[in-house]
Parts: structure tokens; C-alpha cells; sequence
């Protein structure tokens, strides 16, 4: 696979990661939680900011281990069998997607564990330095793991193929655009819009989001399956 | 003015809790803060929501915690749509 396709393959990952809403939802609740506590919007600011960076900081730590792993366990030369099971895997969360995503009520619910949630919710209300606001960046990503897995390894198998100088833009790439919808809320909420108004998009836009992530996810195991299996079986016979 | 009204929790019935006009002030005084309304107006807001949670509530000895959620929204909704929108949305963003 040459590095434009490599690289359009972990833009199209990290652009499904971009559409799961775990992270959007806390930034969303950090923000109303803080404004209703009567900080200022400087303090709000830096709340943000600091669950931005975390946000962004746990994605690179992830998608380096997941890399290095995978690195070790197959080195340069993937077996075909892994990319056929990866594809299986982001069909089985591309289902799951669309059945389980959101919860099938009012508001912008979505089946994690609810344990999750709740320390999530926890952790918010107690949140008033921009270290924890960091902390909660972190954990957030943690928390929607059950469905960014599956373009985090396919990223991560496509990256190991690369030069190194390749591979660390690879993880810039993935890193930016995965952060885009939590940039663009942070950039509404620091230019004064109203969560209400936020909250209310994504609600409304709810079941598309869930299409889009699940058919995303379908287009990836696609490209990949004609890139890296149908492409090598018939260029080998 | 606190009522002798028992507050049912949600996710567990066998809980119940006395109402407290405080509590309910204070969730409804954040939900305004949230959209960015003014302090002052926001306690406005409150006092009066509370006030006609409190006329509901003074013909029924038992209710659910969605109960007070619900009847709050509505009356909030009147001064501020918005405010009403994240109050009732508060527990079912995540």
C-alpha cells in the first residue's frame, strides 16, 4: 500500500473515531456545569482547553501502544489473516453501531456501562482545575474504548507499514482530525454559544451521527479489504 | 417552605426523601446560569418555578423524583425554553 492510500486510511479512521460522542457529551456537561457554578468564561476556558489536550494526549498514547503491540507481535509484515480479522472486527462494531450507539430515549444517552457514566458525571461536578478537566480528557477516551478500537487498530496496522517520519505524521493526522468535533464544540462554547443550542444539534442529529459512524466503519473494512486482501491475492496469483 | 410531600427516588422506589424547596432552587438557578442568564434573573426565574412546583405539589402526598422534573421543565419552559431544554436534558447527555 503506497503512503497516500496509508494515509487516507487512517484520515477516514480517525474521521470515524471523530464521530463517536463520549468525549463531545463531557465537554458538553464540563461546560454547563461550570457556567452554572458561576465561574467566568476565562476559568471555562481553560476547563476546556485542559479536556482538549487531554483528550488529544491519551489518543497519541494510544495509538502509539497499539502500534508499538502490534509492531512487536508482527513486525513490518502483517499477516493477511490479521487484516481479515480487523476487517471482522469493525463490521461487528459497525453493527453494534447502528443497533446499540444510542440509548433508544430522550437525550443523547449511549450504552457504555452505566458505572462509567456515573463516575464520568462524578468527576465533572467535581471538576475545578484544569488538571482534572486534563484528567477527565484522558479518561473519556478510555471510556468510548469499546468503540474506537476498531479504527485505532486499523490505524495502527496501516501505521507500522510506514517510514517512521511517515508514521509519526500518521499519528499527528489520526490525532487532529479525531479531535475535530471536540475542537469545534470547545470553539462554539469559548465564542459564547449556548450549550442548550449545542445539545439540542446533537440530538436531534443523533441517529445520523449513529449512521454515519456504522456506515464509516463499513466504507474502512472496504477500502481495506480491496487494499490489503483482495489486492495481494490477486497480485500474488 | 418545605412540604410534607415524600420525594420517590429514581432507579430505586423503596428510597423516598422530604421535598426541599432548596434543592429544587438550586438545580433550577444552574440550568438558568447554564444559558448565560443573568444572576439576578435567574433567581427571579427560580423563585417562581419553585412557586408553581409547589401549588402541584400540594394536592398529591407522594410523587417521583420525574414528577417534580417534569412539572419544573414545564414551568421553566414558560420564562426560558432554553433553560427548560438543559434542565430536562441534564440527566440524559451522557
Amino acid at each position: 500500500m503506497g503512503i497516500p492510500n496509508s494515509l487516507a486510511i487512517i484520515a477516514l479512521a480517525a474521521l470515524i473515531h471523530a464521530s463517536f460522542q463520549l468525549s463531545v457529551s463531557v465537554l458538553t456537561l464540563l461546560s454547563s456545569h461550570t457556567l452554572s457554578t458561576k465561574q467566568t468564561q476565562a476559568k471555562l476556558l481553560r476547563l476546556t482547553t485542559g479536556f482538549l489536550v487531554g483528550a488529544g494526549i491519551m489518543t497519541v498514547l494510544l495509538l502509539s501502544f497499539t502500534s508499538l503491540v502490534l509492531l512487536h507481535v508482527f513486525g513490518t509484515e502483517t499477516p493477511q489473516f490479521i487484516w481479515a480479522a480487523g476487517c471482522g472486527l469493525l463490521v461487528g462494531v459497525a453493527v453494534s453501531i447502528w443497533l446499540f450507539y444510542f440509548r433508544r430515549e430522550k437525550g443523547t444517552m449511549l450504552w457504555i456501562p452505566r458505572s462509567i457514566a456515573t463516575y464520568l458525571t462524578e468527576r465533572i461536578q467535581s471538576t475545578k482545575l484544569s488538571a482534572e478537566a486534563f484528567g477527565l480528557g484522558l479518561s473519556s477516551i478510555i471510556g468510548e474504548i469499546l468503540f474506537i478500537i476498531a479504527p485505532l487498530v486499523m490505524a495502527a496496522l496501516v501505521l507500522i507499514h510506514l517510514p517512521p517520519m511517515w508514521q509519526l505524521a500518521g499519528i499527528g493526522i489520526y490525532t487532529v482530525i479525531s479531535l475535530l468535533s471536540l475542537i469545534i464544540v470547545w470553539v462554539l462554547i469559548g465564542s459564547g454559544h449556548s450549550i442548550s443550542q449545542i445539545q439540542k444539534w446533537r440530538e436531534s442529529n443523533k441517529h445520523f451521527l449513529q449512521f454515519a459512524a456504522g456506515a464509516g466503519l463499513i466504507v474502512l473494512v472496504f477500502f481495506v479489504y480491496v487494499n490489503e486482501i483482495l489486492g495481494n491475492t490477486v497480485g500474488g496469483i | 417552605m418545605d412540604l410534607a410531600v415524600d420525594i420517590v427516588k429514581s432507579g430505586n422506589r423503596n428510597q423516598t426523601e422530604q421535598f426541599v424547596r432548596n434543592k429544587l432552587h438550586n438545580s433550577i438557578v444552574a440550568a438558568c446560569l447554564s444559558v448565560r442568564m443573568p444572576e439576578g434573573q435567574a433567581e427571579t426565574t427560580a423563585h417562581a418555578v419553585c412557586d408553581g412546583v409547589i401549588v402541584w405539589l400540594q394536592q398529591r402526598p407522594e410523587v417521583t423524583s420525574q414528577d417534580i422534573r417534569t412539572v419544573a421543565t414545564r414551568h421553566l419552559k414558560s420564562y426560558h425554553p432554553e433553560a427548560a431544554y438543559l434542565y430536562e436534558q441534564q440527566h440524559m447527555i451522557i
